[in-house]
């Protein structure tokens, strides 16, 4: 038996002396980066308010719009919440597929799949309200999974990668949802004859509506919000308690130890992106019972999107993502009020945009700086050192 | 000659490379202590000691990967600073790792090329590689892509990577673990060479003391951090330097094994060794039931025939080698039991029941444990922890209603942390964060704790030192005597003649020939490896 004296552990990280140490390193390393947040959002107020100032608008009265749109009043509180609901839904199902790793960028198109088919069970399933609107919901859930299925199926039945199939398919949603709503014999209104019929579905009955909680002056919103909080409690600790959890960790991580170990990429993978699709399917399905009530092409402006985003600025933790999920629906409900101040819905979006990359980029920057540093570094000491061997 | 040379040193000019008094410490382990070490200009010399003796990060501090804690580092006689690799590169010191830091999609002139500052010149670096291939014997194509190339040759790829930068002094670590006999042989005349002809110096870090006592002139061994002894090669010998590496008298069976001492091995009058004895005994056939049984089993890769009607018997309670060349089917039949792809034709069956192969965790369920062949591409999962990966395949063992329970986790973990002497900072730290050795251990520990009927051991001691080996002996010596059914795969001879009941020889994926461990006779079994009838 070979004497473990001989062989000791791995060195491991030093540990820390006591808490002073401890918080003094944290706010060494905090405070740069706090500057560099405080300079990146700077700049890209800067760029923003240059933006709004071109359309004639004063960006002081845009900023108080973006506040008053989003936090200054109850109802505007009540707005962000609504907007970053199914921005939290999103992001919830792309952690379980990213988690397994796979990458499914195809939710925009999941979430319509799932807002047409929750707005047509809703307005042809004869039934009670709450009943119509369950089963709807649960469907909503399975056209996005279903529409997740397709690449699903693509991949383990022929290996095409999944980043090209979701993202395809949403293309091909958008044509769907378009057709859907534009067929009398489907989802399009019926109106008065001779009536102008957009190409937008019924209003739906009002007991198919997803709860509402709250008056209009006060703070309200859909009952949404709820679930997507009471959903994120459920994946942080299925993914992280549970044996399904752990065996898709092991999944994303190694595919072969997982293979030996008897996970299934089919079946776990497969459900992790059929998971994310119904996610995101469930999230078009509230969007439209719980604020639109009724289909439209345009319906999700974008949340499908968002909400990788959201995941993706929340590293894929679930957890993190219910934060980043408000501060966008802030953006968005601050946003929408914005427009409703003059300025163009475009330069609203484009002013998002640069909030958005604001966010994300210091710690991308922080990697950089440091990479580069490193080099320079090591250049100027190697240069000083052969001089001196020399 | 060699000996005038490493006798005669320092007395002109001053010594390559000397180091003084180097220490490096880890929290409250102590890496390096004190390690005084002088090589001189145009010897090769050794640097020989177990996993954890200090080898690498004494080579890590020359290297500026680690920084020192006390000591002195001379150059040609000059103290100097090694803050990082690339001050190292600028004094001339050049290493070449014992894994490869190759891009397999580039060609071998992009590779070498790599890393340099301004545009890549094509002409220029391939004949820049033409030449020191000419020069140095290590003759590669610039144009070939890296996939595309042997072992051996990857290494050639790695050694002119590092020579073109004109290196002082060149280190090596382990560089014979991944390379076959006659390219080992290849190697030590390369850097004899370079040593002999160009006054380059050399330090070859190894844990295997046939090839110290080969190559090199002088040899320093280290144990716990401490230089425990210093020596000319010449006037030394295996058993003292395996004494020296660890510190006491190894069982004559791993020794004669680690040494590469074939002669002892194959037979077994030159030894009165009570392990050995045992193991020659004549077994009845019919003593033990057949465990695992492999019928005709057919399997192609991307149309390359990989087994070619390959059946095996594996029986309870005893330890079948598959010794064979590397390449010759060893790795899908490892991947097959470890139900990683399906056959095309042929059964497997265990205890008389066939499995459907290439369906997740059949195998495994049906109690095939495998220590795989690259335990970092299915053995274990890195970005876990120790804990995790103990029950990676059992998680439901440890979990109440599907919720996994941290605390049975721990509990189990440190359980077989300690029956597996499983050398980990806590049963949290990640896997990556271990030695290959403890690495090794966890795979064993995880596969042994699931009571497996059959054990395939692919190469189990790759890369291991000779502590580490001899525990791993031990341990598939007594998993045999509970009854398991182990299949040993192996490409070294000594390490299956050591541990062996019966041997079968693999060729082009399929058995070509099967003998009792009694009957052994090294001569036929190296032709049967090589594909001649025997």
């Amino acid at each position: 038996m070979s004497d473990t004296a001989t062989r000791p552990a791995p060195p491991a990280p030093p540990k820390s002396t006591g808490v002073a140490v401890t918080t003094a390193i944290w706010w060494r390393r905090a405070l740069p980066m706090a500057a560099l947040y405080a300079v990146s959002l700077g700049i890209a107020l800067t760029l923003a308010a240059l933006l709004v100032m071109m359309t004639g608008a004063s960006p002081w009265s845009a900023v108080e719009a973006l506040y008053e749109g989003s936090l200054a009043s109850p109802a505007a509180i009540g707005l962000s919440l609504d907007k970053a609901a199914p921005l939290l839904i999103v992001a919830l199902g792309t952690c379980i597929a990213a988690r397994a790793g796979l990458f499914n960028i195809g939710q925009e198109g999941q979430l319509l799949i799932g807002a047409a088919v929750f707005t047509t069970i809703a307005l042809f399933m004869p039934g009670p309200g709450p009943l119509v609107l369950i089963v709807a919901l649960i469907g909503g859930a399975l056209g996005g999974a279903f529409w997740a299925g397709i690449a699903a199926v693509l991949y383990f039945w022929r290996g095409i990668p999944v980043v090209i199939t979701t993202l395809l398919l949403v293309y091909i949603s958008a044509q769907v949802v378009f057709y859907s709503v534009s067929q009398s014999w489907w989802l399009q209104e019926h109106l008065p004859t001779g009536g102008v019929m957009a190409p937008q579905s019924d209003l739906l009955p009002e007991d198919r509506w997803l709860p509402h909680f709250g008056e209009y002056p006060g703070l309200n919103f859909a009952s949404t919000i709820v679930i997507a909080l009471v959903l994120t409690v459920i994946v942080t600790v299925m993914l992280r308690r549970s044996t399904w959890g752990f065996r898709l960790r092991m999944l994303g991580m190694n595919r072969s130890a997982a293979r030996r170990a008897g996970v299934s990429a089919l079946v776990f993978g497969g459900t992790a992106l059929l998971l994310s699709g119904a996610f995101a399917g469930f999230a078009g399905a509230a969007m439209v019972g719980g604020g639109n009530h009724r289909m439209q092409p345009g319906i999700s402006e974008n949340s499908g999107w968002d909400g990788l985003l959201v995941a993706l600025v929340a590293r894929e933790n679930p957890v993190l993502a219910v934060p980043v999920a408000i501060f966008f629906g802030m953006l968005r409900a601050g946003g929408g009020f914005l427009a409703s101040t003059g300025v163009p819905r475009y330069i609203v979006d484009v002013v998002t945009a640069i909030l958005v990359l604001a966010v994300v980029f210091p710690p991308a920057f922080r990697l950089y700086q440091r990479q580069i540093a490193t080099r320079r570094q090591a250049k100027a000491l190697a240069a000083a050192t052969s001089g001196a061997a020399a | 000659m060699q000996t005038q040379h490493a006798e005669a040193p320092s007395g002109r000019t001053a010594p390559a490379v000397e180091l003084r008094g180097l220490t490096k410490r880890y929290g409250s382990i102590v890496a390096c202590d004190d390690v005084h070490l002088t090589v001189p200009q145009g010897e090769i010399h050794g640097l020989l000691g177990q996993n954890g003796a200090g080898k690498s990060t004494l080579v890590k501090m020359l290297l500026g990967l680690v920084s020192r804690d006390a000591g002195q580092i001379l150059l040609g006689g000059r103290s100097v600073e090694i803050p990082d690799p690339l001050a190292a590169a600028e004094l001339g010191i050049g290493m070449v790792h014992q894994h490869f830091s190759l891009v397999n999609e580039l060609t071998v002139w992009e590779n070498v090329t790599l890393g340099e500052p301004g545009r890549p010149d094509p002409a220029r670096t391939k004949a820049l590689v033409r030449s020191i291939g000419e020069r140095y014997g290590l003759t590669v194509d610039p144009d070939v892509r890296v996939e595309e190339l042997s072992t051996g040759e990857r290494q050639r790829v790695e050694i002119i990577k590092c020579l073109r930068r004109d290196p002082n002094l060149l280190i090596l670590d382990e560089p014979t673990s991944v390379l076959t006999l006659a390219e080992s042989r290849e190697l030590f005349s390369v850097l004899r060479r370079v040593v002999q002809d160009e006054g380059r110096t050399v330090i070859l870090i190894s844990h295997k003391l046939d090839e110290i006592l080969d190559a090199t002139d002088h040899v320093t061994i280290m144990r716990s951090g401490r230089v425990v002894a210093q020596r000319a090669t010449c006037d030394t010998d295996e058993r003292e330097l395996a004494r020296e590496m660890v510190g006491r008298e190894l069982s004559k069976w791993v020794a004669a094994s680690a040494l590469g001492d074939l002669d002892r091995l194959v037979d077994p009058s030159h030894s009165t060794d009570a392990a050995m004895l045992d193991r020659t005994e004549s077994i009845d056939e019919d003593r033990f039931p057949v465990r695992l049984r492999i019928t005709d089993a057919y399997l192609s890769e991307e149309g390359r025939p990989q087994l070619q009607g390959l059946s095996l018997e594996l029986r309870a309670g005893e330890i079948t080698g598959l010794a064979g060349i590397e390449g010759n089917g060893q790795r899908a039949l490892g991947d097959v039991l470890s139900s990683l792809i399906p056959l095309d034709s042929g059964t497997v069956e265990v205890d008389g029941v066939a499995l459907p192969t290439g369906r997740p965790g059949v195998m495994h369920r049906a109690g095939i444990g495998v220590i795989p062949e690259d335990r970092h591409q299915s053995g274990c999962v890195l970005d876990m922890s120790v804990a995790e990966n103990l029950v990676m395949s059992t998680v439901n063992s440890v979990a109440t209603r599907g919720m996994v329970s941290r605390s049975r986790i721990r509990a189990n973990a440190e359980r077989l942390i300690e029956q597996f002497e499983i050398s980990t900072p806590s049963p949290d730290t990640p896997m990556r964060q271990l030695s290959g050795g403890n690495q090794q251990k966890v795979v064993l520990a995880r596969e042994l704790s699931l009571d497996p009927k059959i054990l395939v051991a692919a190469y189990p001691t790759r890369g291991l030192d000779v502590g580490a080996i001899e525990y791993m002996t031990q341990q598939l010596h007594a998993a045999a005597n509970r009854g398991i059914a182990v299949l040993l795969i192996s490409t070294e001879l000594e390490e299956i003649l050591t541990l062996s009941h019966h041997i079968a020889v693999i060729h082009r994926g399929a058995i070509v020939g099967r003998m009792r461990r009694v009957d052994v006779d090294a001569e036929r079994l190296g032709m049967m490896m090589g594909g001649q009838a025997a």
